[in-house]
């Protein structure tokens, strides 16, 4: 007896079990109200945009918005498709560009009557009508230790031309021992270090857009025909070649961002290739030195402006029924002085918006900001690539030069290659 | 149980609780390998890209593809070179290592499990920790001491990455092996052992001509085993190289320690599902393959007793 009640009970918790992972999934409370679910990737403002979210919740009756992040590193991408197989696709999720566009297409809604489009130069577009709202500005030149250019005799107001880098560089390595680095700048362009998009996205992008006009495409439609203007890619190749020459080498063929943003919060090196994101890292590892950006002058002729652009834009589903909310969340941050608030000062962003007037208190961020109030900057136009170019076919390439940097004309024939390449990816 | 209750229930009465309790594997079995089995399958020779309905079928060309990519032909040559390191690497790592942790020697239990502690270290954590050795620790010996080949990292040398991803790996899986053969050696009777040091048989003569023999069938498991794992290989692979340093082949700049299946996640992430999918279609027949005519070939070897 006592067997035959031990069976029941297992039988019958295993029904149970069986039956819980099979119903278990589709379970769904009533709801009334609408949910806003949100899904982005930017893990430093987790804490930050789960506040608003709930702040917005609270002051807006009948809408709840939920954010689930996802980001660091992990597949992004991967976890927007696992969640749209199963029925469950955001009400906003995120793209970085084209490749993401064509991708979800099908569920990006047309938001060119917003409220906010006129407030901004950051949209994403596609034919001219609006698609994606702007995350944030962020942007690069290329930092520098303005204590340690002040020591060398250097004048960062001057380096506007490759000629000017190159006095620079070489000033700066003459003087190594005596400035206490190791070496003029800190460039990682390794695949091992996971740090390819330094150098093939963010200064390949210097090719793509710099010294044109903001909106100006021209090379870069070029090159998704196949082609690149040889003489301004052989001076391209020139400065990036320099770069890679005056940067701490162990760094560049190695490094990680760690690694990289390190050696820079440490003087170490008079110059940083990265962008505002690094302003809480320098924070955190106690920066107090100025730190000002210069231009990334690759051209012979001079180049005064800073290289702008949004990484990544929230998109509305249109196929969800809470579309209307979900747009309306979105202007809230766009337009209200709560918005700016959290954009500004909870997330250290700075928003794409010409109506905010909150400073971030990053030294990069600021420096941006100004850049931005000026005028006369470049457009980064990577994200018009097709998927997978930057890592799986740029990246490798310029690996290989930072590890053979005299062979300039083996990478200026392998970009070649590449790029005629582009229309068939 | 049965024995000691004393009732005697017939097979068929059991049968509805045996299919009870497997429904639940079966179950899962059936949803998360065989249905993704065949629609891989059914993907691979589309233009899927991970989202949209409308799924265009295209034939062998995501597989035709592959036959021109220098990449994909680089990963998997890579991944073979990869596997054979790996096989002879652990296989006499680990059967030194059994032999020595059977032998008469002091703390053998506290080696047995000292050796074993790595393969319970996750390879994604035991990828980043060996990077950190090979990047910072020994270029830093190598600088301070000026010791020349140690001064650039081993992982930034395109030749040598596979070699060092290969040690890392035998590290890593030695200790597992080691168990399995440790096994195999103390279920030969040491009659034969004794017999053979009568006839004056001397250590080797024993080791290479009772033991590895006698050892066979954990010679067939070992070698599928890390056959299978040194091909499918892709976690340490992730956080200890990422794929670099570049290298050139067929004359485009290539991953240098990209394997096989780091290459399918690297065509996946850039939302090539299909073009994916064909690739590791191309794993799993070539996997299967392999270990097919391995095992096949290491059964006619084993000796019954």
């Amino acid at each position: 007896m006592k067997k035959k009640l031990l069976n029941m009970v297992a039988i019958s918790l295993m029904l149970v079990l069986a039956a819980g992972t099979v119903f278990g999934a589709g379970t769904k409370e009533a709801e009334k109200e609408t949910t806003v679910n949100m899904f982005q990737l930017k893990v430093e403002i987790k804490d930050a945009i789960d506040e608003y979210a709930a702040t917005y919740s609270a002051a807006t009756p009948g809408v709840t918005v939920k954010v689930e992040t996802l980001g660091g590193g992990a597949d992004y991408g991967g976890a927007l498709k696992a969640k749209a197989q199963a029925g469950q696709m955001p009400d906003i999720f995120v793209i970085e560009g084209r490749g993401g566009y064509d991708i979800w297409k099908d569920y990006i809604a047309d938001l060119s009557d917003q409220s906010w489009v006129a407030d901004t130069d950051l949209a994403f577009k596609v034919d001219g009508k609006v698609y994606g709202f702007p995350v944030a500005i962020e942007g690069y030149g290329l930092a520098y230790n303005a204590d340690i250019l002040a020591k060398a005799g250097i004048d960062p107001a001057k380096l506007t031309t490759r000629a000017a880098y190159e006095q620079a560089f070489k000033t700066l390595e003459a003087k190594k021992a005596e400035l206490g680095i190791d070496a003029p700048v800190a460039m990682a362009a390794s695949v091992a270090g996971g740090m390819w998009w330094v150098a093939a996205q963010h200064n390949l992008a210097c090719y793509w857009g710099g010294g044109l006009d903001f909106n100006d495409t021209s090379i870069i439609d070029m090159a998704l025909q196949g082609k690149l203007d040889d003489e301004r890619f052989l001076q391209y190749a020139k400065y990036l070649q320099l770069l890679f020459k005056y940067a701490d080498q162990k760094i560049l063929l190695n490094g990680s961002y760690d690694d990289q943003v390190g050696a820079f919060a440490q003087g170490k090196t008079a110059f940083l290739h990265q962008g505002n994101w690094v302003d809480p890292n320098l924070k955190q590892l106690g920066v107090t030195f100025p730190i000002g950006y210069a231009p990334h002058a690759f051209l012979d002729t001079e180049q005064t402006g800073l290289y702008l652009f949004a990484p990544s834009w929230y998109c509305v589903n249109e196929k969800s029924p809470n579309a209307e909310a979900a747009k309306a969340f979105l202007t809230a941050m766009a337009t209200t002085a709560e918005g700016h608030d959290y954009m500004v000062n909870k997330a250290g962003m700075i928003p794409a918006f010409k109506s905010v007037k909150l400073q971030p208190a990053g030294q990069l961020s600021q420096a941006l900001m100004a850049a931005n109030a000026k005028g006369g900057n470049y457009g980064v136009f990577f994200g018009m690539l097709p998927d997978g170019a930057g890592q799986n076919v740029f990246g490798p390439i310029f690996d290989l030069f930072a590890q053979n940097q005299n062979n300039l004309n083996q990478f200026i024939a392998d970009m070649k290659k590449a790029v005629a390449n582009l229309p068939n990816m | 149980m049965q024995e000691l209750s004393g009732e005697r229930t017939p097979m068929k009465k059991n049968s509805a609780v045996n299919i009870v309790f497997l429904a639940p594997c079966v179950l899962t079995f059936i949803m998360i390998i065989i249905i993704p089995f065949f629609f891989g399958l059914y993907y691979s020779v589309t233009d899927w890209n991970g989202v949209s309905d409308d799924v265009a079928f295209v034939g062998l060309k995501n597989f035709r593809g592959l036959a021109s990519s220098p990449d994909f032909i680089y990963s998997f040559l890579i991944t073979i070179a990869y596997t054979l390191i790996n096989i002879v690497f652990i296989n006499i790592v680990s059967f030194i290592l059994s032999l020595i942790v059977t032998s008469k020697i002091r703390r053998r239990n506290f080696y047995r499990s000292g050796f074993f502690v790595p393969y319970l270290i996750g390879g994604i954590v035991l990828g980043y920790i060996w990077q950190f050795i090979l990047n910072n620790i020994l270029v830093k010996i190598g600088t301070t001491y000026s010791i020349a080949f140690l001064e650039t990292s081993f992982l930034s040398m395109p030749n040598t990455v596979i070699w060092t991803m290969a040690v890392v790996n035998t590290w890593q899986y030695a200790g597992y092996i080691m168990l399995i053969f440790v096994a195999a050696i103390q279920s030969i009777p040491s009659s034969l052992m004794e017999a053979a040091n009568v006839d004056g048989a001397n250590y080797f003569h024993r080791v290479i001509h009772i033991l590895i023999p006698m050892m066979a069938n954990a010679f067939t498991i070992s070698i599928f085993l890390t056959l299978t794992t040194s091909f499918k290989q892709f976690d340490m692979n992730m956080t200890l190289t990422n794929g670099g340093p570049a290298t050139r082949f067929m004359d485009a700049p290539v991953k240098a320690s990209q394997l096989l299946a780091m290459n399918i996640f690297n065509t996946a992430t850039a939302n090539r599902m299909a073009e994916a999918q064909a690739k590791a279609v191309v794993l799993f027949i070539a996997l299967l393959i392999v270990s097919l005519i391995q095992v096949s070939v290491n059964k006619k070897k084993e000796v019954e007793m």
